[in-house]
């Protein structure tokens, strides 16, 4: 066994040694550019998903939401709510929201979008829209006149939103009247303009929770209380935490919130992903297969004239398996550069998607797989050719 | 000693058979120098062949040292020949991308040989053949002559007890050829090896103790030799 072996790698190695360089460095690149092919797409899902996350941890919902009960509008009794949240271990932030639906006017122009009612300090505890403002500054305590306006919401002046709700060139300073669904109309100062690239975020405004509720007739109530966790990931176990310390109203995690968008988005990618996938293997095989069967019937003669000297044929078609193994091995480690270069680009150039730019995440899992496949794939595309030629009677292979 | 029992090669090409033997009979002993001689077309490759296990006759049987060689599976065949024969090709039949002593001890590698052994005997050998010289040599980089005497080396490198040789003086000029027959005549006589040539150079049989000449698939005489061995 360990003798067919070395019979085996001495004659692999000398094919590769002494055969053709331009046939080999040709099927090694071609391997290298089904791997990049193999990782890219699957790297660009997992930053969208990836970008996606951490906006709606950091602009949308923190780790956790919690809203009222079945049948309830608000949650009552935030304040001590929130403390007994706020007293859980691995909880470091809390933030109530009032979301009501408004009409915005400004200038003749009028827009309809989401109003949320926050308190300044506890959203910073939160969320990071605060570190977002690109004109003026953020709400404080007792801003009960003042709003900020996500960028696309405020707009740019002459620039319709193309089917986004925007008021064409708000600027900070300027007074926005704002409709309440009760009816009531608010004059509200514009006091910063932000942008999260997040586009639900980026059309909706917030003022202080007690402007808005002043407005509602609301008292100690939320719409929702975003929940802020110490570490991202494990948010089901903090779901479970919320509701083991008798939290009564429903706890959603963010995945749970954003799910019926971001899972659809990402069904789609993977459908593409997993088509990709296989074109890419196909590819593969009927590369790696032409290139050895083209060899091993090139090697009829040669390998009619092993076997006629009594080599045995396994160890004939065990050196062509090592060669392909060998040649696989060469292509992923050059398709590993040539992702590494390929990662590297877009991460010092990300791609702009619009939820935001999106840098490309490499997951091992992902490389480990590819590198599998490409095994896999190259030792039946080597195996079936030479076993096939081996195969074949002795003064056939000798003669022809 | 090799025992050809009325063997018979049919070769079917579409709906014709060519019978290339037709019942042929012979015993050479061990020690042995044979020629096969005959017109081409005679049926002298395809005797050579079933002997040397490269092809299976369509009837009879071939024992070699008593065993009936056609029994043997594939793979007994194949270590049959690994081990206990040497065959010699008309056309070299070496491998391109090895070197001269690389194509002379790929076999011994099979076998199982120590990578001293081998390439210590793999060296003597093509000395042997005159070739101490070249062996780090490619096929490209040898003469035709040089070829032939490679495949020789690969050929004897591990002392088979049968030499089997199609014709391997037919590429050469007369000076090589001599050389050739004359190393395996002195193979024969040192190391009592049984050697079956093919041959139609009428010069070669005063290599030879006896000739089996073939015509039409069949032995048409078969004499001893007279000459001075």
């Amino acid at each position: 066994m360990l003798e067919n072996l070395k019979v085996a790698s001495f004659l692999a190695f000398k094919q590769i040694q002494r055969g053709s360089k331009g046939t080999l460095i040709l099927t090694i690149m071609i391997i290298a550019l089904v791997f990049v092919n193999l990782v890219f797409l699957p790297s660009i899902i997992s930053g969208v998903v990836e970008t996606f996350n951490s906006q709606s941890i950091n602009f949308n919902y923190g780790n956790l939401v919690i809203e009222p009960r079945e049948g309830d509008q608000y949650i009552s009794d935030v304040d001590a709510l929130q403390k007994k949240v706020e007293q859980i271990p691995g909880i470091v932030g809390t933030s109530p929201r009032v979301s009501t639906g408004v009409t915005f006017f400004y200038k003749g122009r009028n827009a309809r979008s989401t109003l949320y009612g926050i308190n300044p300090q506890d959203e910073r505890s939160v969320t990071t829209i605060n570190e977002r403002i690109v004109q003026g500054e953020f709400l404080s305590r007792g801003d009960t006149d003042k709003i900020i306006m996500g960028k696309t919401l405020a707009g740019t002046e002459g620039e319709e939103g193309g089917g986004l709700p925007t008021l064409q060139g708000v600027q900070v300073g300027d007074s926005v009247e704002v409709a309440f669904p009760n009816g009531e109309r608010r004059t509200f100062q514009v006091k910063g303009i932000y942008e999260t690239q997040s586009i639900s975020v980026d059309t909706s405004a917030f003022t202080t929770t007690d402007a808005v509720a002043q407005v509602l007739g609301l008292e100690d109530q939320a719409s929702q209380i975003l929940v802020k966790t110490a570490v991202n990931g494990q948010e089901e176990m903090f779901r479970i935490r919320l509701l083991s310390y008798g939290v009564q109203q429903q706890v959603f995690t963010y995945e749970q919130k954003g799910a019926g968008f971001v899972n659809q988005a990402i069904q789609s990618f993977e459908i593409i992903n997993a088509i990709s996938t296989l074109v890419s293997l196909i590819i593969a095989i009927v590369v790696i297969f032409i290139v050895i069967f083209i060899n091993t019937v090139n090697k009829r003669r040669q390998i009619g004239i092993l076997k006629a000297i009594g080599i045995d044929k396994q160890i004939i078609i065990n050196s062509y398996v090592l060669q392909v193994l060998f040649i696989a091995t060469l292509g992923a480690l050059a398709g590993i550069v040539l992702t590494a270069g390929v990662i590297y680009y877009l991460t010092v150039n990300p791609l702009v998607f619009p939820g935001g730019p999106v840098f490309p995440v490499i997951e091992p899992a992902t490389v480990v797989r590819s590198i599998a496949s490409l095994f896999a794939v190259s030792v039946i595309a080597g195996y079936i050719p030479a076993w096939k030629t081996a195969h074949e009677e002795i003064l056939d292979a000798i003669q022809r | 000693m090799i025992v050809a029992e009325e063997i018979t090669r049919v070769y079917r090409m579409g709906k014709v058979e060519v019978w290339a033997l037709k019942g042929v009979s012979f015993t050479i002993a061990d020690g042995e120098f044979v020629g096969i001689t005959g017109a081409s077309g005679s049926g002298k490759s395809t005797l050579l062949h079933i002997l040397g296990l490269l092809d299976r006759p369509t009837s009879g049987r071939v024992l070699i040292g008593d065993r009936d060689v056609q029994r043997l599976s594939d793979r007994q065949q194949t270590l049959f020949r690994l081990n206990r024969l040497g065959y010699v090709f008309q056309d070299y039949a070496l491998i391109p991308e090895l070197t001269a002593i690389e194509n002379v001890i790929v076999t011994s590698l099979a076998r199982g040989v120590s990578e001293k052994e081998y390439l210590k005997r793999g060296a003597e050998v093509l000395r042997e053949v005159g070739l101490g010289d070249r062996i780090n040599h490619r096929q490209s980089e040898l003469s035709g002559g040089e070829q032939q005497r490679v495949a020789i080396a690969r050929a004897i490198v591990h002392k088979p007890s049968i030499l089997l040789a199609d014709e391997p003086c037919a590429n050469l000029d007369s000076e090589t050829s001599k050389n050739i027959l004359d190393l395996f005549k002195q193979l024969n006589e040192d190391l009592n090896q049984s050697i079956v040539m093919v041959s139609h150079e009428k010069w070669h049989e005063r290599y030879f103790c006896r000739i089996i000449d073939l015509k039409d698939g069949l032995i048409n005489s078969m004499r001893e030799c007279n000459v001075n061995r």
